[in-house]
């Protein structure tokens, strides 16, 4: 198969595109267990990542946004158009709202070929079969399958099946993209390759667009904006940078592999829950996060000397292989993830349960307000 | 326990194989047309068959509501609806004068207005029937629509489907098996009615006399006639359980 190069749709689709509007988002949805109250806005054009544990609300969200579960409360703006309003008793059945969605398990219709599971939005929106069917077998094309149109859903592989899912949700020219886990179900080798032409196709998608991931690097990959979400709240919402730099909470912290601390700062000291101290070489007062990157934290058998430095003692908790580098969990009163050379954990002899001192200088807390 | 299973499958192979031993096989040609057997064959036909229509148009709604809606007192309503089931078709032919007779709740209005009257009559036979079997396909939809991923139907909304389109070109595809077999069981168990229209619609030849009556009727007459009847049910029947044969079949 010749597929055109990402660069071609792109241009090509970037044509194509009307102005579109923003979504403006007030949602509070109650759903068993779950507690949603989420306020989000996305620009047009804006590709914003949904991450957090699982059960925090990311799909039912997602669903609310698309009409499929009733608020409780809030307002649901589109293009200008007000899909929901509880205030005013309005509230736009998913047929006319006009968002494309992906799920995690592509979801085609068994029982229809791929060129028809693409055309039915554009059927379902009284377009005459033929125009369709061309409009249809046009967008198998884009996304790089162009002679899949007669086949069936299980006559696909995993990421065939997600790319006709995609032309499905973008045929029929949506307001707005909801993508949950769209690459999850696939393999490794299919994820990559999937994930780089998904970015070209959000990039021209050019409506705002929303995406749930469980993985860091596949947000950081698709999207410009990372909006956290833990039981039903948001807890963070803003860029790659500092979302990875300045975590808000222990969830995306250990998401983006470092340590945080949550606690009152008076002067140059920290007090911690844990009634321990952190010393930082910054000026702060009030409630402040504390980050510390695993690499700043050196791990010692005896207890060091020296210039003053946050020194305390754990017990090693266990030990992860990642690349040449090793991750070491000490626990103790204040546990700590320290990243170190392979050569270090032989010199030092680290195994599991062994006793550490673990310092870190004051220049590596690195300090924001809570 | 091993010989009590023996003995079970013996008794109900051994009244099949009776029939097969004593069919008339030489009188074949001239009973198969018996102007009795065949008008009896000839109405079963018709009546199970519109019986079998009318319980889908209303059965497959019907099933979509029990299992896609919430309403009050569903489940006893669901509980009644599917009560021929279990109910001796005598009784819902007894309830079915009751309702349809000409002096019953809707009988009387019906015939004042319309001068339409159902019992003994044609009609009535697939009223009857209707009653009896239509229980069948419902649960076997509902239960094929319970165990649908509903998100199918999500999926067909968010690409703009209304309702009606989402059940028609999504719902109902992906639900062919279940209705299938809802209605193979419905369509045998209307052909082998006999309680309910011998109470409702009496057993006049030609006009109300199905097959299953006829089979009684010439059981007094004819054994012969009887027997061949009884095989032509037994013939239908063994094409409804091959047809479904992935239900009830395979032993997995």
């Amino acid at each position: 198969m010749t597929a055109p190069t990402p660069d071609a749709w792109l241009s090509a689709a970037a044509r194509q595109q009307p102005a579109r509007g923003g979504l403006s988002a007030q949602v509070a949805v109650t759903l068993g267990t779950l507690d949603l109250d989420v306020s989000l806005d996305v620009a047009a054009g804006e590709v914003v990542a949904l991450l957090g544990p699982n059960g925090a609300g990311k799909t039912t969200l997602l669903r609310a946004l698309a009409g499929l579960v009733g608020l409780r409360s809030g307002r649901v703006e589109l293009d200008g158009r007000v899909l929901d309003d509880t205030a005013h008793g309005v509230c736009v059945s998913p047929e006319l709202r006009g968002a494309g969605m992906v799920f995690q398990d592509h979801l085609l219709f068994p029982h229809l070929t791929a060129a028809d599971n693409v055309a039915f939005g554009l059927r379902a929106r009284g377009m005459a079969a033929g125009p369709a069917r061309e409009a249809a077998v046009d967008w198998l094309a884009r996304v790089g399958l162009p002679d899949a149109a007669r086949a069936k859903p299980r006559a696909l592989s995993g990421g065939q099946a997600q790319r006709v899912a995609l032309a499905r949700a973008l045929a029929f020219e949506p307001s707005m993209l909801l993508m949950d886990e769209p690459l999850s179900a696939l393999d490794v080798e299919a994820r990559l390759a999937i994930r780089r032409e998904l970015r070209a196709h959000l990039e021209a998608f050019g409506g705002p667009c929303l995406v749930i991931t469980h993985d860091p690097v596949e947000a950081i990959a698709l999207a410009t904006r990372l909006v956290i979400v833990e039981a039903g709240r948001v807890v963070q919402d803003g860029s790659i940078e500092d979302v990875t730099q300045r975590p808000r909470s222990t969830w995306i912290a250990e998401l983006v592999g470092l340590n945080l601390y949550r606690g009152e700062a008076r002067g140059h000291a920290i007090r911690l829950p844990s009634n321990q101290e952190l010393v930082t070489a910054t000026l702060a007062n009030g409630k402040v996060f504390a980050a510390v990157h695993p690499r700043a934290v050196a791990l010692y058998r005896g207890r060091p000397e020296g210039t003053p430095r946050n020194v305390w003692a754990g017990t090693i908790g266990g030990l992860d292989v990642q690349g040449d580098r090793i991750r070491v969990h000490v626990d103790g009163p204040l546990p700590v993830v320290a990243e170190v050379t392979a050569a270090a954990v032989a010199a030092l002899d680290l195994g599991v349960g062994g006793d550490v001192y673990v310092s870190v200088k004051a220049a590596e807390v690195n300090l924001y307000p809570a | 326990m091993a010989w009590l299973g023996v003995l079970a499958m013996a008794l109900v192979i051994l009244p099949l194989v009776g029939l097969l031993v004593s069919t008339p096989w030489r009188r074949l040609g001239d009973l198969l047309s018996d102007q009795t057997v065949l008008a009896a064959l000839r109405l079963s036909l018709l009546t199970s068959l519109a019986a079998l229509t009318a319980s889908t148009v209303l059965g497959v709604p019907l099933a979509w509501l029990l299992a896609r809606r919430d309403f009050p007192a569903k489940t006893f309503l669901r509980a009644l609806c599917v009560l021929p089931m279990v109910l001796p078709p005598v009784v819902g032919g007894v309830a079915l004068l009751l309702a349809f007779g000409r002096r019953g709740l809707i009988g009387q209005p019906l015939d004042q207005l319309t001068g339409i009257t159902l019992p003994f009559t044609t009609s009535g036979v697939v009223l009857a029937e209707t009653f009896v079997a239509m229980p069948f396909l419902v649960v076997t939809v509902e239960a094929g629509l319970r165990s649908m991923d509903r998100r199918y139907e999500d999926v067909a909304a968010t690409l703009g489907a209304s309702r009606w389109l989402s059940f028609r070109r999504v719902t109902l595809p992906l639900l062919g098996p279940s209705l299938g077999a809802g209605m193979a069981l419905c369509w045998a168990r209307a052909l082998g009615e006999f309680g309910a229209t011998i109470t409702f619609a009496g057993n006049l030849s030609g006009r109300t006399q199905t097959m299953p009556l006829a089979v009684y009727l010439q059981l007094e007459r004819d054994v012969d006639a009887a027997i061949l009847l009884s095989l032509v049910l037994l013939a239908v029947s063994v094409v409804v359980l091959v047809a479904l044969r992935g239900r009830y079949l395979d032993s997995g």
